[in-house]
């Protein structure tokens, strides 16, 4: 008898809870409805860390546009979803903020293939995306017009390395990367730059994305008489390395790649192992004065670590902040937060973010291009326990 | 009485679409819809053989490819690439019925465990046929003559027909002598085989039919998402599935399908009802009290 | 040649806390018959109570990990008599769903308690590596293969040494005519999940910091012990040592000689290869327990 009691309570309840919020959320609509944008990202599972990162940067950015009014006179709040690392959740997202929330954007949805599991949706029902850290060519170059990126594909972060390859004096270099989208891409990429400088490549070593232990990379790594290792992963595996190579007295030139390589969390995690290694970034919270608007970034380190945020978690929670100004933007231009509109004055936004200038180009087939920016890329090094610049960088 | 809700519910099953007009609510439908497949063809191994399999989403995984590269790579028409995932997907299981051909309980449950993670990780390197961890974006919807199924409400009919196709596989079987041949098995094996009932040729076929449906699920979630990636293979999908079967109520033909049903409005309400930070947490007590107050499943105790 | 060694050690240290992992879930699973999806949660625990006790109570690193270890078995006792217990006559796919539900739960908390980014459990050991012929150990390593060693060794002895052991042994082999001469079965049961708990909990305060603490680390961990648990046979302590090391190296020995891609791939392959051969794991006796 308490069974049935419980059950239909419990089916009541879930559907009650379901219908409920459909109606509070029409409810909602109706009235002075403030400028909603979607955020769809990592917030639970592996890298939890990264997501909830990026939430807290856009969150900072959601603040400061409704202290300065918000945006055309209405306050800018954030609908926040979890993709929980799972392409297809990332879809549910989608589907749930355009269709109940009604979002005339969304930024998301940090990794690669959770962002072209959403894209379908973007295209079904004529919303854009502004997409913040991932990083496989194809999102481009799909032929969506509903896409537009403002973190550096591979071959763009290559692009930036370019000018440094040879102050780094790279003879023979390794690669050991993340076995997803983002470290194949990453090794492709920096192959090829390597390649047109007529630099041999030794071994490419992959690593699963749960891995802890690379000690069979490693070891296979020291035997190829190779002087530089680019590795691609996120900043856990960054620091697992680094201990790891340090143990088996791997001594290299090490080059991380990504931007996710949270320079300040490696010197703590990782100590001495971290002295000497090279990092591509694309924000230096160490320094934010020489960032493009040194006012904007060094604003933005202070208010961060007013909210106790971790300091680790600035190089990856800028791309946060960067996304949500240019929806807003582009909302300003258009002059209502409908999506096509919004669509149309993405392309007309021009505007500097934390990173730098933010500005879309045209990038993928013809006739159905997405839009990609062309982020500023830089480089830094772990020395005497402290982020610097190297000597070659300094201007 | 049961006849008359029978009715009702097919009614309201096929004019869905007219009284659902909301796109999300169709959305998580059509997902309760696939998943409902595929918790049905867990059943069939869990429930009725007695067998667990925790690397079902090797077979859903295998279908979702299949289905995928088939009308991507190779341009086939999706009423082909269907029979074919299902077909793919079964080949699979009778290899894991053959290969497990001795193992009973734990030993099955490791074996189709470590099968799955194989598979999984072929999925993830062998990059020229799989596209690795880039996934294959752009699976096409299906076409039934000059229309795209493409629309929410014609793929939620697709779907449903899918749904009804396992109910009445799953009926069929269970009913027939072969039926009766899984319980004993499930029951007490040595005695079934006493009297003449082949363990292992049941449970292969048993693992046969699964796998197929479970590729069949798997090849409509491809054409809806239109998106397959190596994260298909996640233990999640496995995870999800169990609980399906076993909170719907194990070995009844109803049991996964309201498993799956709520399984999947679950998540969803919680993500409309709470911020993302409690949903998970959340989901795991419900699981557990739910569990604890229905131990036998849903239907079971409703039911019988 | 090199290179083999150091492979081979390399996946001994591992292999050790795969063992202590295999040791645990075989009690739980093997001799309860509770498929404990949340095994790898108690792992996750052993971490993160070392990290506590080392960054908020200040302890000492070897009192934080005796203190871990007696938070798994707190942990799992309490979840034996609340969860575990009540549901003894249910189904066993009941319990495991149970189980799933704390798996979830449990790793959820963690998220909300300490957050995503992972953490670095600090410790007392220099950070330069021993160098034995070739091979380079870093003196941590070395700590976590003894202190591995030692709790395997412990829990044989708690098994074949002690009154409580041999109350396990005979709940085991027959509960019901271990009931009639006086065992406590349902204390046992609480004894036995918690001390199980207990284990995992230690390989996680120990591999903690030897890699680092963070939510979802137990997912790995709960899969690699039901492995071993398998390969060395269901209630088999003896084998699930075996089963740990040998996984260990073999996963080492795979990602160093095959590929690295697929290094999880030969565990499984091996599991599959050694069911095919020998249904009943390596070392399969007819008695459970020892």
């Amino acid at each position: 008898m308490r069974k049935r009691w419980f059950l239909s309570i419990l089916t009541v309840g879930v559907i009650a809870a379901f219908v409920g919020s459909v109606v509070i959320g029409l409810d909602v609509a109706r009235a002075q409805a403030p400028v909603r944008i979607g955020v769809i990202e990592p917030l639970s599972g592996p890298v939890a860390a990264s997501g909830n990162y990026i939430r807290m940067g856009a969150e900072i950015a959601r603040d400061w546009l409704n202290a300065k009014g918000g945006v055309l006179g209405r306050k800018v709040e954030l609908v926040i979803e979890d993709n929980k690392s799972d392409p297809k959740e990332a879809a549910s997202a989608a589907e749930k903020l355009i269709v109940r929330d009604k979002v005339p954007a969304i930024m998301g949805a940090w990794g690669s293939s959770m962002t072209l599991a959403a894209m379908p949706k973007l295209e079904e029902y004529g919303v854009p995306m502004v997409v913040e850290t991932s990083s496989a060519a194809s999102i481009t170059k799909r032929g969506n017009p509903w896409i537009f990126r403002i973190s550096p594909p591979s071959e763009m972060e290559a692009v930036g390395l370019e000018p440094y390859v040879d102050k780094l004096a790279i003879k023979k270099a390794d690669f050991l990367a993340v076995n997803t989208d983002w470290g194949r891409g990453s090794i492709q990429a920096f192959g090829d730059l390597l390649k047109k400088k007529g630099l041999p490549v030794g071994a490419a070593e992959f690593m699963e994305q749960s891995a802890t232990d690379m000690n069979a990379q490693i070891t296979k790594i020291k035997t190829t008489g190779g002087d530089t290792l680019f590795l691609t992963t996120a900043v856990e595996q960054i620091t697992l390395v680094l201990k790891q190579a340090q143990e088996q007295r791997l001594s290299r030139k090490i080059v991380t790649t990504g931007g996710s390589s949270s320079p300040t969390q490696l010197i703590k995690q990782a100590g001495a192992a971290a002295e000497g290694t090279y990092h591509i970034v694309f924000f230096m919270p160490w320094f934010p004065e020489s960032m493009p608007d040194g006012k904007l970034a060094t604003a933005f380190v202070d208010e961060w670590a007013k909210r106790g945020n971790p300091f680790e978690g600035l190089t990856e929670g800028f791309r946060g902040h960067d996304g949500i100004v240019t929806i807003a933007e582009a909302v300003k231009v258009a002059g209502k937060d409908d999506p096509k509109a919004v669509r149309d004055a993405l392309w007309r936004v021009n505007l500097t973010g934390v990173n730098g200038p933010i500005h879309f180009e045209k990038d993928g087939p013809a006739g159905k291009e997405s839009g990609q920016s062309k982020p500023s890329i830089f480089i830094v090094q772990i020395r005497d326990g402290k982020v610097a610049l190297p000597e070659f960088a300094r201007k | 009485m049961r006849r008359a809700a029978g009715i009702l519910l097919a009614l309201a099953a096929l004019t869905l679409p007219l009284w659902i007009a909301n796109a999300y609510f169709l959305h998580v439908v059509i997902m309760a819809g696939i998943f409902g497949v595929l918790a049905s063809s867990l059943n069939l191994l869990l429930g009725y053989t007695g067998q667990l399999s925790l690397g079902h989403a090797a077979f859903f995984g295998i279908g979702a490819y299949a289905s995928a590269l088939l009308t991507l790579r190779w341009e086939w028409s999706f009423w082909l690439a269907l029979p074919a995932a299902v077909l793919a997907a079964g080949i699979a299981g009778w290899a894991i019925g053959r290969l497990a051909l001795k193992l009973r309980g734990a030993y099955f449950v490791l074996v189709t465990i470590s099968f799955a993670g194989v598979i999984a990780l072929v999925s993830i390197n062998w990059m020229d046929l799989t596209n690795g961890p880039l996934g294959l974006p752009g699976v096409p919807a299906p076409e039934l003559g000059p229309w795209s199924l493409r629309t929410k409400s014609a793929y939620y009919y697709l779907v449903l027909a899918a749904v009804a196709l396992a109910y009445e596989v799953c009926r069929r079987l269970v009913h027939s002598r072969i039926g009766r041949a899984f319980v004993a098995l499930r029951e007490n094996e040595s005695l079934a085989e006493s009297v003449g009932v082949d363990g292992t040729r049941y449970l292969v076929l048993a693992a046969v039919v699964s796998a197929g449906l479970a590729g069949l699920a798997g090849s409509l979630y491809a054409h809806y998402t239109r998106f397959v990636s190596p994260e298909v293979f996640l233990f999640t999908y496995t995870v999800t599935m169990v609980i399906m079967v076993v909170a719907g109520g194990k070995g009844t033909l109803a049991g996964p399908l309201v498993g799956a049903v709520l399984f999947t409005i679950l998540p969803e309400a919680l993500r409309a009802a709470t911020s993302w930070q409690w949903q998970m947490l959340a989901y795991g007590v419900i699981l557990v009290v739910l569990v604890f107050f229905l131990p036998r499943g849903i239907v079971p105790t409703f039911f019988r | 040649m090199d290179q083999l060694l150091q492979h081979l050690v390399n996946g001994l240290v591992l292999g050790g806390t795969y063992a202590l992992l295999g040791i645990g879930l075989t009690l739980i699973f093997g001799l309860m018959n509770v498929v404990n999806f949340a095994h790898g949660e108690f792992y996750t625990l052993g971490a993160y109570a070392t990290f506590a006790a080392l960054t908020l109570a200040d302890l000492n690193f070897f009192a934080a990990l005796g203190l871990a270890i007696v938070c798994g078995l707190v942990v799992g006792a309490v979840t034996e008599f609340l969860l575990v217990r009540p549901l003894r006559r249910e189904s066993i796919d009941t319990v495991m769903l149970v189980m799933i539900g704390v798996w979830i739960a449990m790793q959820n908390s963690e998220l909300l308690v300490w957050g995503g980014v992972a953490k670095s459990i600090p410790h007392p050991f220099s950070t330069t590596p021993l160098t034995l012929g070739g091979v380079s150990l870093a003196p941590l390593r070395l700590f976590v293969l003894v202190a591995a060693l030692g709790l395997i060794v412990g829990a044989h002895l708690l098994i074949h040494r002690t009154r409580l052991g041999r109350a396990m042994r005979a709940t085991f082999q027959d509960a019901d005519t271990a009931a009639l001469m006086g065992v406590r079965i349902r204390r046992i049961y609480t004894a036995t999940f918690a001390i199980g708990s207990g284990l995992a909990a230690a390989a996680g305060a120990l591999l903690g910091p030897v890699f680092i603490a963070y939510p979802s680390m137990g997912d790995l961990a709960s899969l690699k012990a039901f492995s071993v648990v398998i390969l060395g046979g269901l209630g088999n302590i003896a084998g699930a040592t075996v089963g740990g090391l040998v996984l260990g190296v073999a996963e080492e020995l795979g990602a160093g000689y095959v590929s690295s891609g697929y290094r999880d791939a030969v565990g499984f392959v091996i599991i599959i290869a050694v069911l095919l051969l020998r249904p009943s794991g390596l070392f399969a006796r007819a008695e459970r327990v020892g």
